[in-house]
């Protein structure tokens, strides 16, 4: 909340003032209402709870791209989402011919690991080609231009797949991985195993990424590019280079995030990017953007909100199906938190 | 590699590079499925189609790049050759690429990974030949538009501009085939159109395209070569006179549009209004962010309150059930209009240009899925919509079908450009205009940001809200599924391909961006790969749009030079040395 004392009293300081006062009071009504009524048991909201622990971890991957690619370059990479998709999408012809020639079922580990590398690997090049083709020719220009840049690079991906494949989905054949389905018992609770799995590898991911951040060479590198570009390069950095490493990184993330997707929605399209890599922006704008601790911490919260809150939030009112308004959800969030805390959960106000 | 000498090696070494990466273009737009698809829309009839087209002039551009020295290079040394050989290497290397491609199929046949590349498609890349011949014609075709552009490269620019401009012409005549052939039908001129166009086919003839390329090709030398006298005498006319032969054209513009409908007939007038709605849009968008700066991603929020706004006043079965008339809803639904300007602009007033752009865009998607949730479907309709939206009525006129409407739009359009173009060059345009440039110093010289802003806001708002009015009555009832992100970015597409912050931009952006792909149904699913395209290359090559406003014109380009000179001048006016010289 902002407690600072504003300078000066202006009318647009106070509807903001106003709006943040209504979402607050909108939120905690409908939730007590939600609560008071009782429809929900408390495993159904549990399942809410670890579904939602689940989907945001995937979020938290993919913010860690965007977040790895503001806090160097200082844009919107609004083409990550399409970068997680190619990954997802070329995949799913490795998946497709493991299963038909039975390595999937007889040695999942290796069936699952190959197609989790090409994934990577795929989303890894097509990140690193969308920086050198569209992107390096840009460094200086205005902000918007390279964000311009990103909605085209975005649109000309997307629509290249589904040029190539049709606008139709397509399914993992994950059913036949013993491994993958079914509950396991965690304390007693009883926990989808492919969530358990989604939350386990992003959670090794992400330790991957923390320690190559902050124990390596390369990511003291990307660290001291983040911080000065100039000085790094009078240091005798490659800032060419570790712009196209930090693309890469971020590819490789989201690239292993698509598969992780696939273990929990099952499936890929050419549109799948839009979605998660739009909220995945939100929760590393809501981590406080550069930021890579704010990134998962940003993705965990998010992914809750978007599972539990239209059910807490929103039938309290007698809202019909609101399982609608799971987007509207997120998006309210975007906007809620670009207005609001645009320097995020554990971003100091610039 | 700066200060290496241009020798041939190094033009020969880019030729390459380039030749690799024209290969790979082509390729891409053959098994992206471009090529097969926009084969089906000949332009000269049994000669050549639009598919094979896009690879070969893409080809064509970068081999005429490859003979042309970069800005950083030194000036060549020795003769010609770094001009011709170049070119000719590049459109082999390209040719090499296609021709493997039609091996790979032959051989291989990845059906599976590459479903575009079918027989029928390296059937057209082959030039019809049969299977070890086509490669071979592939390869002779682009190592021959290699050697075109090396030509081009040695002819005079008057010369080159004439020929360039001719097959230009040709290829804009066959593309819009289905438009010129109702237009000379309807105007009676149907032995002309008999000669351009077989009957039952699509595409020039090709001896019309022969003779329209010699014609255009004369014409154009006549003019590149003679045409300065042509200008130098309408320049040295008196004002009155030019004057006179300016309003003359403007009212011949005016007649012709006047009386468009009647010529295109109801087909083309539908595409029209749309491409009509499309401008209108655009107009607003560009006050938003091509005048004040601020990119907009959710601007169809406003197109939507604008259909559903007038939904709810007119249809007899809206939850308001008020049935109003059209004319008198009207203005109620700019007035909303404004207000929703307001209210979405003024929340993100204090955000940064990248966030705006976000913010705009999470609007746009959340009024889309609540339009469509069943929570507010007793007011809306959910993904119904709202239906039965009765036609406009005016002194007994009634305006039915895309024929009437046309005037409606266009009235719209014309004042909409009128506001915008009064807009742009009163105070309120120049406060934009430093806001656009800096926002702390504009504050700092007394513009009020907040105010502009928020005018910038609402009033591309109205123009967006004024766009979805004339969509609900356009198609006679409202429905959230066109509602989405696409037309934003269709919006923004045309505004950057024709420039931002010009008019005439806005107009040639919405003609070939919207009305193209409604002619050409080829088009259909590749257009927004298309729109992508657009943005990336245009913010690459030409961040100002191909016919830019004049003042954005020189900010991105002369900068340098004319403050240079401008304190040349200065220093000279006041009799001290000049800036050149001295350290910085």
């Amino acid at each position: 909340m902002r407690l600072r004392r504003p300078e000066r009293l202006s009318w647009v300081g106070l509807t903001l003032l106003g709006l943040q006062i209504a979402v607050i009071a909108f939120v905690v009504v409908g939730s007590v209402l939600t609560i008071a009524e009782g429809l929900f048991s408390f495993s159904a909201w549990r399942d809410l709870f670890i579904f939602g622990i689940a989907q945001g971890s995937i979020y938290a991957l993919i913010a860690l791209g965007y977040t790895l690619v503001y806090g160097i370059l200082f844009m919107i990479n609004f083409a990550h989402g399409e970068v997680f998709m190619t990954g997802a999408f070329t995949a799913w012809f490795v998946g497709v011919a493991l299963a038909d020639s039975g390595i999937l079922v007889d040695s999942p580990l290796i069936g699952v690991g190959l197609v989790l590398l090409v994934s990577m690997f795929t989303s890894m090049i097509v990140a690193v080609l969308l920086e050198r083709i569209a992107y390096r020719p840009l460094r200086g220009a205005p902000r918007l231009v390279p964000l311009i840049t990103a909605i085209g690079a975005s649109l000309v991906l997307q629509y290249s797949v589904r040029g190539m494949y049709g606008a139709g989905v397509r399914a993992y054949p994950w059913g036949t991985v013993a491994d993958l389905n079914g509950r396991v018992e965690i304390l007693g609770v009883p926990i989808l195993r492919s969530q358990l799995i989604v939350v386990v590898s992003a959670i090794v991911l992400m330790f991957a990424l923390y320690w190559l951040v902050e124990k390596t060479r390369t990511g003291r590198a990307m660290r001291a590019v983040s911080e000065d570009k100039e000085v790094a390069a009078l240091m005798g950095i490659d800032v060419d280079a570790v712009i196209m490493r930090t693309f890469a990184i971020g590819g490789l993330l989201a690239g292993a995030a698509a598969i992780l997707y696939t273990f929990i929605f099952n499936q890929v399209a050419f549109s799948m990017g839009f979605l998660p890599g739009i909220k995945a922006f939100t929760a590393a704008v809501l981590g406080g953007i550069g930021n890579i601790v704010g990134a998962m911490l940003g993705g965990l919260v998010l992914g809750v909100l978007e599972s539990v809150g239209p059910q807490l939030f929103l039938t309290g009112y007698g809202v019909p199906a609101t399982n609608q308004l799971r987007d509207v959800i997120a998006f309210v969030m975007l906007v809620l938190v670009l207005i609001f805390r645009p320097y995020g959960l554990l971003g100091k106000k610039a | 590699m700066e200060g290496q000498p241009a020798t041939l090696a190094r033009y020969l070494r880019r030729a390459v590079v380039l030749g690799v990466v024209a290969g790979l273009a082509a390729i891409y737009l053959v098994i992206v499925g471009i090529v097969p698809a926009f084969e089906l829309r000949p332009l000269i009839t049994g000669v050549l189609g639009l598919g094979l087209t896009v690879p070969v002039v893409a080809i064509l551009v970068i081999a005429y790049h490859a003979g042309r020295t970069p800005n950083t290079w030194p000036a060549p040394t020795g003769g010609p050759l770094h001009r011709v050989v170049p070119p000719i290497v590049t459109g082999l290397i390209a040719g090499v690429g296609l021709g493997g491609l039609i091996v790979i199929e032959e051989l291989f046949s990845p059906r599976d990974i590459l479903p575009k590349l079918t027989p029928q498609t390296t059937n057209i890349i082959g030039l019809g030949f049969e299977y070890p011949f086509g490669p071979l014609a592939i390869i002779g075709l682009c190592t021959s538009l290699g050697v075109l552009a090396a030509i081009l490269h040695v002819l005079e620019a008057r010369a080159r501009r004439a020929l360039v401009i001719a097959v230009a012409t040709v290829l804009t005549f066959g593309l819009v085939e289905p438009l010129l052939r109702v237009m000379l039908l309807q105007l009676g001129r149907s032995d002309l159109a008999a000669f351009l166009y077989q009957a039952g086919r699509h595409g020039l003839t090709p001896i019309a395209a022969l003779t329209v390329f010699i014609l255009v090709l004369l014409i154009g030398l006549v003019w590149q070569y003679r045409g300065e006298r042509v200008r130098r005498r309408y320049e040295r006319l008196p004002s009155a006179r030019r004057t006179s032969v300016r309003y003359g054209s403007f009212a011949l513009v005016g007649l012709i549009l006047l009386v468009l409908p009647a010529i295109i007939g109801s087909f083309l007038s539908e595409t029209i209004g749309t491409v009509g709605l499309y401008l209108l849009m655009g107009l607003g968008l560009n006050i938003v962010v091509g005048y004040a700066g601020l990119l907009d991603l959710g601007y169809v929020a406003f197109f939507a309150v604008g259909a559903y706004a007038t939904a709810l006043l007119t249809s007899p079965v809206s939850s308001l059930s008020w049935e109003m008339n059209f004319w008198i809803a009207l203005p109620l639904v700019m007035v909303v209009a404004a207000i929703t300007g307001i209210a979405i602009g003024a929340p993100v007033l204090r955000l940064r240009g990248d966030y705006l752009a976000i913010v705009t865009l999470g609007f746009g998607e959340i009024v889309r899925i609540l339009l469509l949730s069943d929570w507010l479907r007793p007011w809306f309709g959910g993904a119904q919509g709202i239906l039965s939206i009765p036609p406009p009525e005016l002194l007994g006129i009634r305006f039915f079908g895309p024929q009437q409407l046309y005037y409606p739009i266009l009235i719209a359009v014309i004042l909409g450009a009128g506001v915008s173009w009064s807009l742009a060059n009163s105070r309120v345009g120049r406060a934009w205009n430093a806001m656009r440039e800096d926002e702390d110093v504009a504050e700092a010289t007394g513009i009020n940001t907040t105010r502009y802003k928020l005018l910038a806001f609402s009033t591309g708002a109205v123009f967006g809200c004024l766009a979805g009015a004339f969509f609900s009555i356009k198609i006679g009832s409202v429905f959230p599924h066109r509602l989405d992100l696409l037309v934003s970015i269709t919006v923004l597409s045309l505004i950057i391909l024709g420039g931002m912050g010009s008019i005439r931009g806005v107009i040639v952006g919405a003609f070939v961006l919207v009305g193209l792909p409604e002619l050409l149904r080829e088009f259909g699913e590749y257009r927004l790969l298309i729109y992508g395209a657009v943005l990336v290359s245009m913010m690459l090559v030409r961040p100002e749009g191909l016919l830019p406003s004049a003042t954005r014109q020189r900010e991105l380009h002369d900068e340098e030079t004319d403050e240079s000179q401008y304190l040349t001048q200065a220093e000279t006016a006041i009799g001290g040395p000049g800036i050149s010289g001295q350290p910085a």
